[in-house]
């Protein structure tokens, strides 16, 4: 950036940029709105969209209204629509840095593609062991799935 | 001077001495304050990201043990935090236009918004308690609250939601005590509020992160989908 | 280049300004904070320093020589706690970057002044807190407190210095928040981005890293507090969950952080180097987007802590990757420091010797993160002393060095004194030699398997003698950093006023008083030079004057040479 350190330009000038009332209240009854909606799609098990499975568009429906949402307050209620271009700037940033932090779950994510050799014949289920930790119920407790009573993690 | 800190009473209006333009003021506390909400969102973005973990890997036990949460609760608290956050920009906007009395009843309604949540909040707490659903040595002590949710994924999820919406209801106390100062500096006619309407503006950034959260919090914990 | 004359007794500075405690304590002036925050740092580097000594005395004999194994296991964790969270984080950008960010960029103040305070007394209120815990019976589990221990079993104060740890990470958040938006906003008339000294491209950048990164790892102790003291499960894998993930969110922190460390120091080497070889730093786009790709860059990297934690191989091949990307803006800078040494006017006087000590130790260090980096030999280093050897390179040998060469460098400024020049230079060479002998014999301990954090390592007493060598070196070292308090403070008491500009240096710093006063600028500078604006030819000249007049001056032998040379130099003004 080497403009001008002095920003005497009035980009960032609050003063005279108010939103109307009106804006403000139809921005209400919107996130009202998606409000309502994304309690109704909770309800629904979408259908699937070829290899992506139903379950996984409901939440990607979920997370869609809740950003679209958020875009919603930080635009208009929290005046990003006014702010300057640094300020735009800095919550983008904070988004796509959190966003690369998901990257942790790339982790997890490989970690079945790992083979251990030796643990192959160490359990009854075949194919062999992952890196994968083992989890086994706890005592006496019910488990929600037959795979955690044969002591894998469910998937 | 520079050397002792004190308050903006300064003789040329709401312009510090470091500032050479108000423009050049409003725009620093503008970027400051979106700065500080930066770290807010990598702060909570932290817990989300751990919530994803947890909930990919133990999807059917989490279901299950949500159901104990009550979603009619959550979308009311939900619309609460809707309406503090109109009430708030509402605010901001008649501090601009120097309004003082809308400020003042727009920012009571947003405290009174506030207290209405924790309140809820205090209900569904006190519930889980009573149902053994903290996460303890007495966790699942009322098994049928579990729904047939695996006792331990449950607990897990029991701790990352009493953690996030903790922290968040926290974040709530802060910002009531917050408003309530800024409403005690309209009542007083402060001129720091006055003369300025970045207090009031960046009070109200901080409380529309609130509200944020609040947003990605509701259909996380309380409306998963069923998983088959 | 305005000289400035030598300030009368009676001048007003940001020092004698305003008198009595409350005006200190309740400053809202840049400079007082920075030295403010110079005492209390110093104070907790020497805490630190005496839990280094303890661990290299132990370490002299296989089976110990005072300490038990638990008291050895809080020594070094306290070791580290002290050193990364209350000294490293924070003593350049809260000392250097405090005073001098607001007075490069010609601007009478931080943006927020109040803030800056709050940051003080929060850095204050979180090192109490980690003191109190380590009073209270310490911390063991290491400076990293990895799950589950930390959380489920250890008995010790994790909470008490885990809080102390979260408040301090706020400290440093306010500091990165001041910084960013005084850069952006406050800079002088004609102050363009590619005017900026290179010390201020390092400290936004640390300031955006602190920004990005410091929330991670509080809302991960903050968990772990929580997983104590309210028994929220986070990381307990008898419920099912991840202790790794803990490991995940820390170093996600944790790695930034040490560009947090070294970034700064970057800068402080830059000003050095270009100042004492009287040159335009060579490459300065280079390094200033270098700074950025650092800190951008150093946000993927934080695996490479972490691939023999059960963490997915292919996950560890980027990393490793990565890893060695990273490693690529920090020798453009290397580099380009070394080719603004070529036919340049160098300079040797003590900040100098600290800044080309800097780069030898900085790049050892740095290559051999490249062994860490590449997954394969990892496997056999990670965890040994090697491992030690390598930060201790780049976090002394760099960061802790760069920090002795600004204190030298602006200690002049910012106290108005000259110190005792010769005594520095002997000092530069005294921690250098005690550096090397201190960590090098780790490198070659740790590659022969020695484990770190080790207490006792009776069953391969061959480490002894690299141990003893280690522990030598430290005492050198100790005096190192010890002699700089005497003659530092003598130099307050006693020493020489200095000018404006004792070395000939270029940047706006210098062409105020030293010390300024408390608004720095009489007027708002309108900056028309480029930065490092030095002439070739006019150095040669002048070069070549200051050497006739020494040499003029050598036989008498009536006056001490430190005292000459500060003097020709003070008279001499450029």
């Amino acid at each position: 950036m080497v403009t001008t350190p002095l920003s005497a330009n009035s980009h960032g000038d609050h003063a005279s940029h108010e939103l109307p009332f009106g804006t403000l209240v139809g921005v209400l009854i919107l996130l009202m709105v998606l409000m309502g909606l994304t309690i109704g799609a909770s309800y629904i098990t979408l259908p699937s969209i070829g290899p992506i499975p139903g379950i996984v568009i409901n939440n990607l429906v979920a997370v869609g209204i809740a950003t679209v949402k958020a875009a919603l307050v930080i635009w208009f209620f929290m005046g990003v629509k006014f702010a300057s271009a640094l300020a735009r700037i800095w919550v983008i940033a904070g988004f796509l840095v959190l966003f690369l932090m998901f990257g942790i779950l790339g982790d997890y994510g490989t970690r079945k593609f790992e083979q251990v050799n030796g643990w192959e014949t160490n359990v009854p289920h075949n194919g062999g062991e992952t890196a994968l930790p083992r989890v086994w119920p706890p005592e006496g407790k019910p488990s929600s799935t037959p795979e955690v009573e044969q002591g894998f993690r469910p998937r | 001077m520079a050397a002792i800190a004190h308050d903006t009473h300064e003789d040329h209006g709401a312009l510090h001495h470091q500032f050479e333009n108000i423009e050049q003021q409003n725009d620093s506390y503008i970027v400051g304050m979106w700065t500080f909400l930066v770290t807010e969102v990598m702060f909570f973005g932290a817990l989300f990201l751990i919530y994803t973990l947890y909930r990919s890997m133990y999807q059917m036990d989490w279901y299950l043990a949500h159901e104990e949460l009550d979603v009619k609760l959550g979308a009311f608290n939900t619309i609460v935090l809707l309406i503090s956050s109109f009430t708030v920009a509402v605010a901001v906007r008649s501090a601009q236009r120097k309004e003082r009395g809308l400020v003042l009843a727009n920012i009571g309604i947003t405290i009174a918004c506030a207290f209405i949540f924790l309140i809820v909040k205090a209900f569904e707490y006190s519930a889980k308690f009573e149902h053994h659903l903290y996460p303890g040595p007495t966790f699942g002590a009322v098994p049928e609250h579990l729904n047939g949710a695996n006792a331990n994924y449950a607990q897990l999820f029991y701790g990352l939601y009493f953690g996030m919406t903790g922290l968040h209801a926290l974040h709530i106390i802060v910002g009531i005590i917050v408003l309530s100062a800024l409403f005690n500096l309209w009542w007083r006619k402060c001129d720091s509020v006055m003369k300025d309407y970045i207090p009031t503006e960046l009070v109200g950034l901080y409380w529309h992160f609130v509200d944020l959260v609040w947003i990605f919090l509701f259909p996380l914990m309380y409306l998963m989908p069923k998983p088959h | 280049m305005i000289s400035q004359p030598a300030p009368a007794a009676s001048e007003t500075n940001y020092i004698n300004e305003f008198g009595g405690l409350k005006s200190w304590l309740l400053t809202g002036d840049h400079k007082r904070i920075a030295i403010l925050y110079l005492i209390s740092v110093t104070f907790f580097f020497f805490l630190g320093s005496v839990a280094a000594a303890m661990i290299r005395w132990e370490l002299t004999a296989p089976a110990g020589v005072v300490l038990e194994s638990d008291t050895y296991n809080k020594v070094f964790s306290s070791h580290g706690v002290i050193m990364v969270f209350t000294f490293l984080v924070v003593a350049i950008p809260s000392v250097f970057g405090n005073f001098f960010l607001p007075i490069m960029i010609g601007a009478r103040d931080m943006a927020f002044p109040r803030l800056n305070l709050l940051s003080w007394y929060l850095y204050m209120a979180g090192g109490i807190l980690i003191l109190a815990g380590m009073i209270n019976g310490g911390v063991d589990g290491g400076w990293t407190f990895y799950t589950p221990y930390s959380s489920m079993y250890s008995n010790s104060n994790v909470t008490l210095v885990l809080t102390g740890v979260f408040i301090i990470g706020f400290s440093s958040i306010t500091t990165g928040i001041n910084f960013i938006v005084t850069t952006h906003k406050m800079r002088a008339p004609g102050m363009t981005w590619f005017r900026l000294p290179l010390f201020v491209w390092a400290h936004y950048a640390t300031a955006v890293v602190i920004i990005l990164g410091t929330p991670v790892v509080a809302i991960t102790l903050l968990l772990v507090v929580f997983e104590r003291a309210f028994k929220l499960p986070i990381f307990n894998p008898e419920l099912g969950g991840d202790p790794v993930l803990f490991q995940h969110l820390f170093w996600f922190y944790s790695h930034p952080a040490v560009y947090i460390m070294i970034l700064p120091a970057f800068g402080i080497i830059s000003e050095l180097i270009a100042n004492f070889a009287r040159k335009r730093v060579f490459g300065y786009h280079f390094i200033a987007f270098s700074t950025l790709a650092i800190a951008g860059l150093g946000f993927l990297v934080w695996g490479h802590h972490m691939f023999i934690s059960s963490q997915s191989m292919y996950q560890g091949i980027v990393f490793s990757l990565i890893s060695f990307l990273v490693a690529v803006p920090s020798a453009i800078k290397v580099f380009n420091w070394t080719a603004t040494l070529y036919k340049a006017n160098i300079r040797l006087q003590s900040p100098m010797l600290y800044a080309l000590g800097f780069i030898g130790l900085f790049t050892v260090g740095g290559l051999t993160g490249l062994f860490l980096g590449s997954m394969g030999t990892d496997v056999h280093l990670t965890a040994t002393y090697f491992v030690v050897a390598h930060f201790h390179y780049v976090m002394v040998g760099g960061t802790m060095t760069a920090f002795l060469g600004g204190l030298h460098y602006w200690w002049p400024k910012m106290t108005g004194r000259l110190y005792a020049e010769g005594l520095a230079k002997a000092n530069a060479i005294i921690v250098f030699l005690g550096f090397n002998l201190t960590f090098f014999p780790q490198f070659i301990v740790g590659w022969l398997g020695m484990p770190r954090r080790y207490h006792y390592y009776y069953l391969a007493p061959e480490y002894q003698v690299y141990n003893i060598m280690s522990t030598l070196g430290s005492g050198f070292l100790g005096i190192g950093f010890l002699l700089p308090a005497f003659y530092l403070s003598k130099s307050l008491m006693n020493g020489r006023k200095a000018s404006a500009n004792p070395w000939g240096a270029h940047g706006l710093e210098w062409e105020i008083p030293s010390p300024p006063p408390s608004t720095n600028f009489l007027q708002i500078p309108i900056v028309l030079d480029e930065v490092y604006d030095f002439d070739p030819v006019t150095e040669y000249e002048q070069d070549r004057a200051q050497q006739a007049i020494e040499h003029a001056h050598e036989h008498p032998g009536m006056m001490d040479s430190h005292d000459e040379t500060a003097s020709k130099l003070e008279e001499g003004g450029h």
